[in-house]
């Protein structure tokens, strides 16, 4: 009789924990954190650690077996980018847009903006300089 | 005579809870076009700060993709996009409105855009206890058909004081200085990443989700405003 209780226990917690165990989907650390505090205070010290918890993720993912989660590469790219390591983004930017075929349509545009960069000297992308934009027209 | 009493408790049982129990709707009931047009892509677009909190845009949209990811959703990374209509100058929430939708799906290549109101984001502060509160509209549109494929409206109260620190002067004033330090420190992002999670629930799963297309009968209680579904 014992037994048979705790044979139904077991089963009974067997399923109790298929249900509910998370999905292990993607790893993202402490990408939030990180990225409010560079929103909050735009220095070099809050990106560099930003840059560096993008990173951070983008081992860790590999460690832990499980796809980089949406946007990780594409935002290192834009940091690279923006750093004016164009070779970098555009690497990085392709990553992207093969793991995330949804992306490549924007990939594709900033892919294009970081060529035009390899000879830069603005810090900033140019985005005007891309042919649409996106502003004109209204509803 | 006693059976009696148990069916009638019983049955009294039954009337109360059926009474109290929220109106539950299931995600196909309630969000059809989701699975129509099982957008894959989602641009999330900055939000509308409605609440007295200058900070809560940051904290509300640092916190989203997140949660959008894990509902199997392709999240276009915000700092990125963000930037972009910065630069196109249409940054302000008031101009975004107005922009055609298929403008985002020519620009971005997105499936669907979430528009965001935080209406409430309050801290209540009193000497031995802090909560926030926050309220959000959100609403999912197609850029393809214009039209409203998920929304949400709800409101997320969480508690912020410290932990039982015992009984006594002491313990009180502890608390106190818990509670002070909790709300100096301003360290929301979990809580706000709690609220978008509460939010996310009624959404149907997407195409990077395993449950993707096998959710349709999954039941939820039902948060969302009752109004003529035109828009």
């Amino acid at each position: 009789m014992k037994r048979k209780s705790f044979l139904f226990a077991v089963i009974l917690a067997c399923i109790y924990f298929a249900g509910c165990a998370p999905q292990k989907m993607y790893y993202f650390g402490n990408y939030s954190q990180t990225l409010y505090t560079f929103e909050k205070n735009q220095n070099e010290e809050s990106l560099l650690k930003h840059k560096q918890e993008l990173e951070r993720v983008i081992a860790k993912s590999e460690v832990k077996n499980l796809p980089v989660p949406p946007g990780i590469y594409a935002e290192l790219g834009y940091i690279n980018l923006k750093a004016n390591s164009s070779r970098e983004a555009i690497r990085l930017f392709q990553v992207e847009s093969q793991l995330y075929p949804e992306s490549k349509h924007l990939m594709d545009r900033l892919i294009q903006i970081a060529k035009a960069k390899e000879a830069p000297e603005s810090n900033l992308p140019d985005l005007s300089a891309s042919k649409n934009t996106i502003s004109k027209g209204t509803r | 005579m006693k059976k009696n009493n148990y069916l009638i408790f019983g049955i009294l049982m039954v009337l109360s809870i059926s009474a109290c129990a929220p109106t539950m709707s299931t995600k196909l009931a309630e969000f059809p076009l989701m699975y129509e047009e099982q957008p894959a892509s989602i641009l999330i677009l900055p939000p509308m700060n409605e609440s007295t909190a200058a900070d809560a845009k940051e904290y509300y949209s640092t916190t989203i993709q997140e949660p959008l990811a894990f509902s199997g959703y392709y999240t276009f990374p915000y700092p990125i996009t963000a930037d972009i209509l910065k630069m196109e100058g249409i940054y302000d929430s008031e101009l975004l409105v107005n922009m055609p939708l298929a403008k985002f799906k020519e620009y971005f290549g997105a499936d669907a855009v979430l528009f965001t109101s935080i209406k409430k984001w309050d801290l209540s502060y009193m000497v031995l206890a802090s909560k926030l509160t926050v309220s959000i509209d959100c609403k999912l549109k197609s850029t393809t058909s214009d039209q409203t494929l998920w929304e949400y409206t709800g409101t997320v109260v969480v508690d912020l004081s410290g932990g039982d620190t015992g009984g006594g002067v002491a313990g009180l004033i502890a608390k106190a200085i818990i509670t002070a330090v909790n709300s100096a420190m301003a360290d929301y992002v979990p809580y706000a990443r709690q609220a978008n999670y509460r939010a996310l629930a009624s959404m149907p799963l997407g195409k990077y989700h395993a449950q993707h297309n096998k959710d349709q009968n999954v039941q939820f209680i039902d948060q969302t405003p009752k109004k003529d579904k035109t828009e």
